[in-house]
């Protein structure tokens, strides 16, 4: 494998060591990222927004914001930021990773609990915690259709009737008078416990080879 | 230093007036005459297998040198994608997640829905899993871009506009690059240029003498022969080397030939092989002057500027014309743009709700020798030429397809969809749902709508499901 200058290989060497990307996959991350940001420093949301592929996706606003939000950079900070150097874009993929074959049962707990926690940053947009009714109505809203299929009041009824199900599985039979505040964390992973979250929520990279130069047939 | 000066001048005469006699018979008997009867003497294919031979050993030499100076050799983006997309559906995908999510105490609460769906008939958290994988996997590695930028080499063709990277490798390498150069600019471009002069030359005066014949089978027969003949030198001028496949399938009368677009230069291709009524805007200068003569040989359709907004009156002219079996068939791109030839974008679908039988082309370009790929927004018109004058080649497959006809259950926009698919397969190009003008505009919002209809209604079928039982 050929080597480049040393700069930019010492920064994808942490990279890689923080993340559990592979030096290549990060090569091509990096990439993609100037891609995206048309060779700028950094990646600010509307670079994003210009993805077609992502157009189509009813949810994007919400993909959008997790790239932005400092709870998904590792650090203990609440808030958003306004835009993202290469760094924080390979640490939101990272949540994405595939994790390696043989890995031990205490470290797959442990990844799961990372993905669900990003997928619960992700509903919980006033960074309390709890993901209120109101929180996980605008996700429902988002997902369903604005037409004629769905009206709002259906979209409502959907979105109660999921909550009193999660009320049910975590908290058990409610009093008549009890409030419920919404979806902790604990109550998240509780009912996204039999989800193989480790392969669903995962991308996988191709194999690339450095220097596949064939000569023409 | 009068009188040393004439005799000079005589002999310097003398040699440029045989040069250029023997330059123009060569070009005359090699070249022009071949093209008037459409044979071939071979020699383009000699000169491939030539150039391929020389591109093999300049990238060995490549490795080699990039491997004893440890330098990062033009790595090539392989086109297929950076990531595995599972091409699982919306539905097949919820009912999965669903599958797994639900506990026993779901399960109790659920156990009224019978149905179709074996899972909870809620709207499960887990769904948001399906679009927040697509979004980033969309994120990471995007369909449509890909489409919009030349197609990337696995080899090198000493061309310094496909290889990004060029370092000094060898001194060898230089050298022969820079012969390559000398050939290319002093000795390819003049001769290309002066065919393409005399191709479209004689295409606007001979196309303009028929057009005092009066109508008549003769005038038929000679303007497919000159129009024939024009071509063939217009190829000869960009040295294409074409390759038909299925001849048999060749496009007839009353029908219309639809192929996918990489290049202006399409037209070139197609019709040298087949006489097609060409469909367009009317332009302006040397364009507008080739339409113009080429209209009084045989029936063309050109549109005036206002005109081209119309799409009833398009419509109906196309249909006239089709409907008279004694006219040339259409030759007609419905990608609309210019796409760089390795997928096939969506088909407008305009020229399938003309009731007629439709033949799709393949065109198929081999990257190797010469980008064919026209990105409209990097390149003028003028620009471009030149660069394909100044290739090696131009080297191209087609394949005529046995002709589709729309059937009755089908609408314009399947039967386009179905055409577009049979050219992908045939030319090994992939077939992509996306507009070829998204090139230059923004996804319509119908697609995000289609989206988040289809998850309601999976949505609402299975909340009835559950109030009926």
């Amino acid at each position: 494998m050929g080597t480049s200058q040393s700069g930019p290989v010492h920064r994808f060497q942490d990279l890689a060591h923080k993340t559990g990307f592979s030096i290549e996959e990060i090569k091509t991350l990096n990439t993609r990222f100037l891609y995206l940001t048309q060779d700028e420093d950094t990646l600010r949301r509307e670079h994003l927004a210009n993805v077609s592929d992502l157009a189509l996706n009813p949810i994007r606003r919400q993909i959008i914001e997790a790239f932005f939000d400092k709870r998904n950079m590792g650090e203990k900070e609440r808030g958003c930021l306004q835009e993202i150097g290469f760094e924080e874009f390979v640490t939101v993929l990272s949540f994405f990773r595939p994790p390696k074959p043989h890995t031990a049962d205490e470290e797959m707990k442990n990844i799961k609990k990372e993905k669900l926690r990003f997928l619960f940053n992700m509903h919980d947009t006033d960074n309390d915690g709890i993901i209120t009714l109101d929180e996980y109505r605008c996700v429902v809203e988002e997902l369903l259709s604005s037409y004629e299929i769905i009206g709002a009041e259906t979209a409502k009824a959907i979105t109660d009737a999921a909550m009193l199900e999660v009320a049910n599985v975590t908290v058990g039979q409610m009093a008549p008078d009890e409030f419920y505040e919404g979806i902790t964390f604990e109550q998240f992973m509780q009912i996204l416990k039999d989800v193989e979250i480790e392969t669903k929520m995962n991308i996988h990279f191709w194999n690339l080879d450095t220097m596949t130069v064939q000569c023409g047939k | 230093m009068g009188p040393f000066m004439s005799p000079f001048n005589n002999l310097l005469c003398m040699l440029l007036g045989i040069s250029f006699t023997v330059w123009f018979t060569l070009l005359l008997v090699f070249i022009i005459v071949p093209a008037i009867f459409g044979v071939s003497f071979g020699i383009r294919r000699l000169y491939m297998k030539t150039l391929l031979k020389v591109f093999e050993w300049a990238t060995v030499r490549m490795e080699r040198g990039a491997k004893e100076k440890n330098h990062l050799l033009y790595r090539p983006c392989s086109l297929n994608s950076i990531i595995a997309k599972e091409p699982t559906s919306l539905e097949d995908e919820l009912k999965e997640i669903r599958r797994n999510c639900s506990s026993p105490e779901l399960e109790g609460s659920a156990s009224t829905s019978t149905g179709p769906s074996p899972s909870s008939s809620e709207f499960e958290m887990s769904d948001t899993f399906y679009f927040c994988r697509r979004g980033i996997e969309s994120i990471v590695d995007d369909e449509v871009t890909k489409c919009f930028t030349a197609e990337e080499l696995e080899s090198w063709n000493l061309l310094t506009r496909s290889n990004y990277n060029f370092n000094h490798i060898s001194s060898r390498l230089t050298v022969l690059w820079g012969l390559g150069v000398v050939i290319r600019y002093g000795f390819l471009l003049p001769l290309r240029l002066t065919l393409a002069i005399t191709g479209v030359g004689l295409l606007v005066v001979l196309t303009a003498m028929i057009g005092f014949l009066p109508n008549g089978r003769m005038k038929n027969f000679l303007s497919e022969k000159v129009h024939l003949m024009c071509y063939r030198i217009c190829v000869r001028a960009l040295t294409a080397i074409i390759t038909y496949h299925h001849s048999e399938n060749k496009p007839k009368n009353g029908g219309i030939c639809v192929a996918n677009h990489t290049s202006p230069i399409d037209v070139i291709i197609l019709a040298s092989d087949g006489c097609y009524a060409m469909v367009g805007q009317i332009h302006g200068g040397l364009m507008g002057l080739i339409q113009r003569s080429m209209v009084k040989a045989c029936p063309h359709i050109w549109f005036e500027r206002s005109e081209v907004k119309d799409r009833l009156l398009v419509a109906k002219r196309l249909s006239d014309h089709v409907k008279d079996k004694s006219k040339l068939p259409i030759l007609i791109f419905p990608e609309g743009t210019c796409i760089n030839n390795t997928s096939v974008m969506m088909f407008k679908k305009g020229s399938f709700e003309i009731a007629s039988t439709v033949y799709p082309v393949a065109i198929k370009y081999d990257p190797r020798f010469g980008e064919a790929f026209w990105n409209s927004s990097k390149f003028g018109m003028v620009n471009y030429l030149l660069r394909m004058m100044s290739s090696w080649a131009i080297v191209c497959s087609v394949w005529y397809l046995p002709p589709m006809n729309r059937q009755e259950d089908e609408d314009a926009m399947q039967f386009a969809n179905r055409v577009k698919a049979a050219i992908a397969r045939q030319g090994g190009l992939v077939d992509l749902l996306w507009d070829g003008g998204l090139k230059r505009g923004k996804v319509k919002d119908n697609f995000k709508e289609e989206q988040q209809k289809l998850y309601s209604k999976i949505l609402v079928g299975t909340q009835e499901v559950r109030s009926r039982s």
